[in-house]
């Protein structure tokens, strides 16, 4: 819970200020940079998105080369854009009851918008592959785009997942310490009623998020440094179905979790215009663990027209999709009702668009619920339906939380909100232009056209045409809710003051990730089990295949990483270490991405000339994995071993999606 | 050829549509009542209790949804014998046939795969309705069973984005008649 403030903000329910803790200057500095960023990117990749359908319509003629280029960037621009401005807000919400590190976020921002301006430059510049990038088509450009954007585009998109990584770990070592330990940060000793109380809605919700996005982000960083790789050499050659299935789990599960983000971030700010507090229950903390699971294995819907795909994956896929949607039927969205319903909720620019959010995602959830039935995929599979769909939650759920968590931020420095006349006047076109765009996308699904045409099928361009309208109304009524803001960062900018720092707990953390003699010996264990991997029958018989070749790679980091925590978690070798969280992670990530990037033939071919050269080689695995080890053993219990699994992970999902080279 | 609404993609759009216009009223009716001032136990006592049915209710859709999905699946079973075997490729931005054509009625297995990138083959009957999709993908081949009893020319277009031509990669399976 959020400590109680003396003042009752007007702007806020008057029963808020019982609940409603006073952010201090640290969050509203950092929410509203990561705000304001992301709403910028939002609006300059809609514009691209208004600039497509106009096209699409006939209204004006891009060549398509410059379509495909910006649907591209439109696509990873605008999954930065609410990823950012929802990392802002949970982030925000977060701040208030756990001590998160500002340093770090700022170290997020940079690294986002660093690959931002990387993926921009690649894509303006001709790189036009898709923001899904499916391997090997980054490879073949039909003359379109040269290498090096390739290089850019991917060192972009590694420079975002890093950012986003880095939030991510920060969320789960400052949760698992504040509330001891990882099952207690999730509520489940709660839930099993061995504990009274539970950790707060957003903590419980950031820690699901982080550890998913780490989970996820392993796998994409794992496919795009393969990708980096092959633009270096081209004998390098992806397995296609393994490629698109990491593809598929880093993507989707991105952008899934943008709504998961904004869902933390809902649990504070909307009961501050409804004056009802929300608090942890049996069934919620439940639910987070159903969507923890279905978060990260629903993914395989994308591949359910991939019929060589395992076909219990695409049913398992079909059950899961359909199960993600009971915790947020029954409890996010459902509960959220149950907070406005008679509440005297208070209307303000924030608390309407936070409203109105709640619609975009149901709306759009039950036409991708539809789509994730395999028989009505077979029909829908890829056409605009899809679109239809994914922009309804997106544009019509995440776009309008972005906008509403960056008005509560300005409403609470302004203490005010907008008039109920120039809200109408910015929501009314934004609804009829967002809703209509999303519906002539639908019609056309049921038409059957394919999405991602540059040129509409022959008679078809109307639709695009009316869409154009409708877009070109959403741009006018979303361009009236920024003007909107600015009136209220003025009031607020005049009545800026000193703010209390938020009274947080002290930092801590659960000690070393092996903290037992058990749970050492059992890494020595698997570490000596490992040693086979440098057995020399064993290394010669995996030259016969590059895919087990990398294997015993991962085997020999494997070997590294587990002596590496080992030894770091020693007590002796701990405390001599230090704490170190920031220098640890980046060698716990740096070395499995060294590691997989000198797996390029180009550069381990002429060290496998000479015996010794490649024993060296072999070795330089296992440091590699050691100094991962270390890195991972100085982040403590629960985001050490998590950082450990990914990185293992890493050169293990690489073996799979690497053919040959 | 002129694309055409197909049957059971306008029943779902119709079942989606209701269902978007019954949450559009809901929130509607929401957003109306949010400006009253109603107990949070009654608001608890009513919410809880409608809560229980609702989740009970999706259970059952899903479970119901689940069950009759599974005897549609388009996966192929078992082996191709019995069928006739129509190898489908398709490279950028280019589909070819082989056999190019067959007669009406005739049981047919597409064996699609992909020279280069991803690709997808969405299959239109002669009068411009979606039949469905199956994706083309490189050092694979997925296996779409069909059998195609309406004479006439069957077009092909991209379903998955492949590159600058993605929108103009056609193709043409002709079905004989008998």
């Amino acid at each position: 819970m959020e400590a109680a403030t003396v003042r009752a903000p007007a702007v806020l329910h008057p029963r808020a200020a019982e609940f409603t803790a006073a952010e201090g200057a640290l969050e509203r500095r950092v929410g509203l940079l990561y705000g304001a960023t992301g709403i910028a990117l939002v609006a300059l990749m809609g514009v691209l998105g208004l600039v497509m359908r106009l096209d699409q319509g006939t209204v004006i003629g891009i060549p398509a080369a410059w379509f495909y280029r910006l649907m591209t960037l439109h696509g990873l621009g605008m999954l930065t854009g609410v990823l950012v401005a929802m990392m802002g807000a949970l982030w925000y919400v977060l701040r208030l009851v756990v001590p998160l590190r500002p340093g770090w976020m700022l170290a997020a921002w940079g690294l986002i918008v660093a690959g931002a301006v990387a993926v921009v430059v690649s894509t303006l510049s001709g790189f036009a592959a898709g923001w899904t990038f499916l391997p090997p088509l980054p490879f073949f450009p039909a003359g379109q785009w040269a290498a090096w954007t390739e290089i850019a585009f991917f060192a972009g998109l590694t420079l975002v997942g890093l950012g986003f990584a880095v939030f991510c770990l920060d969320v789960v070592e400052r949760t698992t310490g504040t509330y001891g330990g990882l099952v207690r940060t999730l509520g489940l000793r709660y839930l099993l009623g061995r504990e009274e109380d539970a950790p707060p809605p957003q903590a419980i919700a950031a820690t699901v998020v982080a550890i998913d996005g780490l989970v996820a982000g392993s796998a994409g960083m794992t496919i795009v440094l393969g990708l980096l790789g092959r633009t270096y050499d081209s004998r390098v050659a992806f397995d296609a179905l393994v490629a698109k299935n990491l593809v598929y789990f880093f993507g989707h599960t991105v952008a899934n979790l943008t709504i998961y983000l904004a869902a933390g971030a809902l649990y504070v700010l909307v009961p501050r215009y409804a004056g009802r507090a929300y608090q942890t229950t049996k069934p919620f903390v439940a639910a987070w663990m159903g969507s923890f699971v279905f978060i990260l294995t629903a993914y395989s819907h994308h591949l359910y027209m991939d019929f060589v795909q395992p076909t219990w994956a695409e049913i398992g896929s079909q059950a899961v999709s359909y199960a993600a949607l009971i915790p947020v039927a029954v409890i996010t969205i459902y509960s959220m009702t149950m907070l406005v319903w008679g509440s005297r909720y208070r209307w303000t620019l924030a608390s309407t668009l936070l409203y109105l959010g709640f619609a975009g995602w149901a709306i759009g959830g039950v036409g991708a619920v539809i789509d994730s039935v395999i028989p009505i995929n077979f029909r829908f599979h890829n056409t605009v339906w899809v679109v239809a769909h994914f922009h309804t939650y997106l544009m019509m759920g995440v776009v309008l939380w972005s906008v509403a968590f960056l008005a509560h931020v300005l409403e609470r420095a302004a203490d005010a909100t907008t008039s109920p006349a120039r809200r109408a006047a910015a929501i009314v076109p934004v609804l009829v232009g967002g809703y209509g765009l999303t519906a002539t996308w639908f019609v056309e699904g049921i038409l059957g056209i394919p999405r991602r045409y540059a040129l509409q099928p022959a008679g078809t361009s109307g639709y695009s045409e009316v869409g154009a309208g409708f877009a070109l109304l959403f741009a006018v009524g979303f361009g009236l809710l920024l003007l909107q803001l600015g009136p209220l960062a003025r009031a607020g900018w005049a009545l800026r003051g000193p703010l209390p720092a938020a009274a947080l707990p002290a930092p801590a953390r659960n000690g070393p990730p092996l903290a037992t003699p058990q749970q050492l010996a059992v890494a020595v264990a698997a570490s000596v089990v490992a040693l086979a991997a440098f057995f020399p029958q064993v290394v010669h018989a995996t030259e016969a295949s590059m895919r087990y070749h990398h294997l015993a790679h991962a085997a020999q980091f494997f070997l590294g990483a587990t002596l590496g925590l080992v030894l770091g978690s020693l007590p002796a070798v701990s405390r001599r270490l230090g704490e170190r969280s920031g220098l640890g992670f980046a060698a716990a990530l740096g070395a499995p991405t060294a590691m997989m990037l000198v797996m390029t033939p180009g550069i381990y071919e002429p060290l496998e000339r000479h015996p010794v050269d490649h024993f060296l080689y072999h070795l330089g695995m296992a440091a590699l994995g050691l100094v991962s080890g270390l890195g991972a053993s100085r982040l403590g219990l629960v985001a050490g071993r998590l950082t450990y699994v990914a990185a293992v992970g890493m050169p293990v999902m690489f073996a799979a999606a690497m053919k040959g080279a | 050829m002129r694309l055409h609404y197909g049957d059971p993609q306008v029943a779902l759009g119709a079942v989606f549509g209701a269902i978007a216009l019954l949450l559009a009223a809901a929130f509607v009716v929401i957003g109306t009542q949010a400006g009253t001032d109603v107990s949070v136990e009654r608001v608890h006592r009513l919410g809880y209790w409608l809560r229980k049915r609702w989740l009970a209710f999706l259970v059952a859709v899903g479970v119901l949804v689940f069950g009759i999905s599974l005897f549609d699946l388009p996966y192929p079973s078992g082996a191709s014998s019995g069928r006739t075997v129509v190898q489908v490729t398709a490279g950028q931005f280019f589909w070819t046939f082989a056999p190019a054509s067959v007669p009406a009625g005739t049981r047919v297995r597409f064996d699609v795969t992909s020279v280069d990138v991803n690709h997808g083959m969405g299959l239109y009957d002669p009068h411009g309705h979606l039949v469905g999709s199956v994706q083309a993908m490189p050092g694979y081949h997925n296996r779409l069973d069909l059998t195609l009893t309406e004479p006439g020319r069957y077009e092909v277009r991209c379903f998955e984005y492949c590159g600058i031509n993605h929108a103009t990669m056609f193709g043409a399976f002709t079905v004989t008649g008998r």
